[in-house]
């Protein structure tokens, strides 16, 4: 009797032993990366080795995975490898960007060093939509101006550096709102804020957090991981949330457009809106700038308090050339970021426009008979303008915002 | 018809079950041994190398400038003697590229002059100048730790 539980424990140790060894064997080759940021080995690359480069700034060598990601670096498992990953596929969710994104001051950090992205797209209007809720709100007698309270999440602003900057906002709370109107505008009309999940369709294809505007995934399918980040961000991502339909405000509903545009110029939508020519011939982010996109670090009632660029940004007035600025030194912005996206190839002593704010439209350049050029983040296309200023134009001199322009030069549709 | 039968051999079951241990056990003790080797054996990822060899002096005439790629780093034979600058940039660590008067940092644009003084950022700091040392019998060997 011993000898046969004698045998049966050896068996049982040998299939153990047997099963480990064929567990073992199944495990990958470890393919080791020591990033020069971390200097810590890790062996995402065992699986992930086929991956793209996610952009020319961030190369894996020098980053790594885990510093934006996360997760086990040693693990060969997969469960265990993803178990601590931040935001899932997406680090840069604005509940995890500090800890990604933010991480080692590439992306946190003041004003002054320009590195204060993170806190710039956390306050603006597009993450906190604070300006749809106030504007809600104070339609359906919840406040009793339009002033921000309340964001999709809780802000704080320390250092307001506008006159229109609000130093906080508390959360929208749908359970402490009395009005119908208000709860229903909670449940169906909160699903284009940064950090909401679009709506089933390619069409509205994005990804949320940084990512919503810097990972193009407009018209693709979503299960399929991308690893892209960019800021040559065309407009079609722009339109996963822009120009896609129309809200009822007494219905608290969302009307999704049904054309089915066959050209450029009617895939912007607004029914009763006019365009001139370059609003649909270039894409969003060649005129609208960085503070106007993601903020300008001080919070906003609405969208009309950053979003400034006019017409006559770019082509002055009847009685004034629009502004610019001579590139004096290496360390200008604007060289900053056209080496981001180098469409263009500026040099000190350059001209370029810049706005009322001071930002640089480092897509611009002065040429020497007084014209300027312009070159398409996203497509690289060049095109040329010149000044209002000696034209024909015979726009009164007290009327020239650009809905005034719009009233010569749009075009039909 | 009678059928004529050969010697059958009989295993009786305690023998079986001996010969059955005595396999279980050697299969388990080779199994055992395998994995204690492998385990014995295993060696972690080698440390990154910090010490390079680059040879006789001789082979770096003055006023040359030598990229040593294995190394990520530049040397130069100055007349005050040698010296070497870490290609890694002391931004965020990108490896730097030299170009024609100076280096340049592909991924966020700081560049640097001959001498890995800051011209323009995101980098702060100069690029890191690095030990070298010349043995007595006249080689180079340059660290980066």
């Amino acid at each position: 009797m011993q000898t046969i539980r004698l045998f049966l424990a050896s068996l049982l140790l040998c299939l153990s032993l047997l099963g480990a060894a064929w567990l073992q064997s199944r495990q990958p080759r470890p393919v080791s990366l020591l990033p020069t940021l971390t200097g810590q080995v890790e062996y995402c690359l065992t699986c992930h080795a086929d991956l793209p480069e996610i952009s020319p700034s961030h190369p894996v060598e020098t980053f790594g995975c885990v510093l934006c990601h996360g997760g086990e670096r040693l693990a060969l498992d997969a469960d265990l490898a993803h178990s601590t990953m931040r935001g899932g596929r997406n680090p840069s969710e604005f509940a995890v960007v500090e800890a990604s994104c933010g991480s080692g001051d590439c992306h946190s950090g003041t004003a002054q060093d320009q590195r204060d992205h993170i806190q710039r797209a956390v306050t603006s209007v597009q993450g906190t939509y604070a300006g749809a809720i106030a504007s809600i709100r104070f339609t359906y007698g919840a406040q009793s101006d339009q002033t921000a309270r309340l964001g999709v999440y809780p802000v704080q602003d320390d250092h307001l550096t506008t006159a229109t900057g609000l130093a906080s906002l508390g959360t929208f709370d749908p359970s402490q709102e009395s009005s119908p109107s208000v709860k229903a505008f909670a449940d169906y009309c909160l699903d284009c804020h940064l950090s909401a999940e679009p709506l089933p369709g390619a069409q509205y294809a994005r990804l949320t957090g940084c990512a919503a505007c810097h990972t193009p995934t407009a018209n693709t399918d979503l299960d399929q991981p991308v690893h892209h980040l960019t800021t040559a961000i065309p407009y079609t991502q722009c339109n996963t949330c822009h120009n896609r339909g129309n809200y009822d405000l007494r219905q608290m509903q969302f009307h999704p457009r049904t054309d089915q545009p066959v050209d450029r110029l009617h895939d912007y939508y607004q029914p009763i809106a006019q365009f001139v020519r370059c609003e649909w011939t270039l894409d969003c982010v060649d005129c609208h700038t960085r503070f106007e996109a993601m903020g300008d670090g001080d919070i906003h009632s609405n969208k009309k308090e950053i979003q400034y660029i006019q017409c006559r940004t770019c082509h002055g007035t009847l009685d004034e050339l629009p502004l610019t600025r001579t590139i004096a030194g290496q360390d200008d912005l604007a060289l900053r970021m056209a080496f981001l996206n180098p469409v263009i190839d500026l040099k000190v002593g350059d001209t370029v426009l810049v706005t009322e704010q001071g930002e640089p439209l480092w897509n611009t350049r002065q040429l020497a008979d007084g014209a300027f050029e312009l070159f398409g983040k996203a497509t690289g296309q060049r095109f040329t303008f010149r000044p209002v200023m000696g034209t024909a134009c015979e726009q009164k001199l007290d009327q020239q915002e650009s809905r005034d322009c719009h009233e010569c030069h749009s075009v039909k549709r | 018809m009678n059928k004529k039968q050969g010697p059958v051999s009989k295993l009786h079951r305690r023998d079986f079950i001996m010969v059955a241990l005595k396999g279980t056990l050697g299969l388990s003790s080779t199994l055992g041994l395998i994995g204690l080797i492998r385990f014995l054996g295993y060696q972690s990822d080698p440390a990154p190398q910090t010490e390079f060899e680059l040879g006789p002096a001789s082979n770096f005439p003055p006023g040359s400038r030598t990229p040593v790629p294995e190394a990520q780093a530049v040397l130069y034979h100055m007349p005050a003697g040698f010296i070497a600058l870490s290609l890694v940039c002391p931004h965020l660590g990108c490896v730097i590229n030299s170009v024609e008067q100076g280096y340049a940092c592909p991924c966020h644009g700081s560049r640097f002059d001959a001498q890995g003084q800051v011209l323009n950022g995101p980098a702060r700091e100069p690029m890191r100048v690095l030990r070298v040392e010349q043995t007595p019998g006249g080689q180079l060997i340059l660290y980066t730790g």
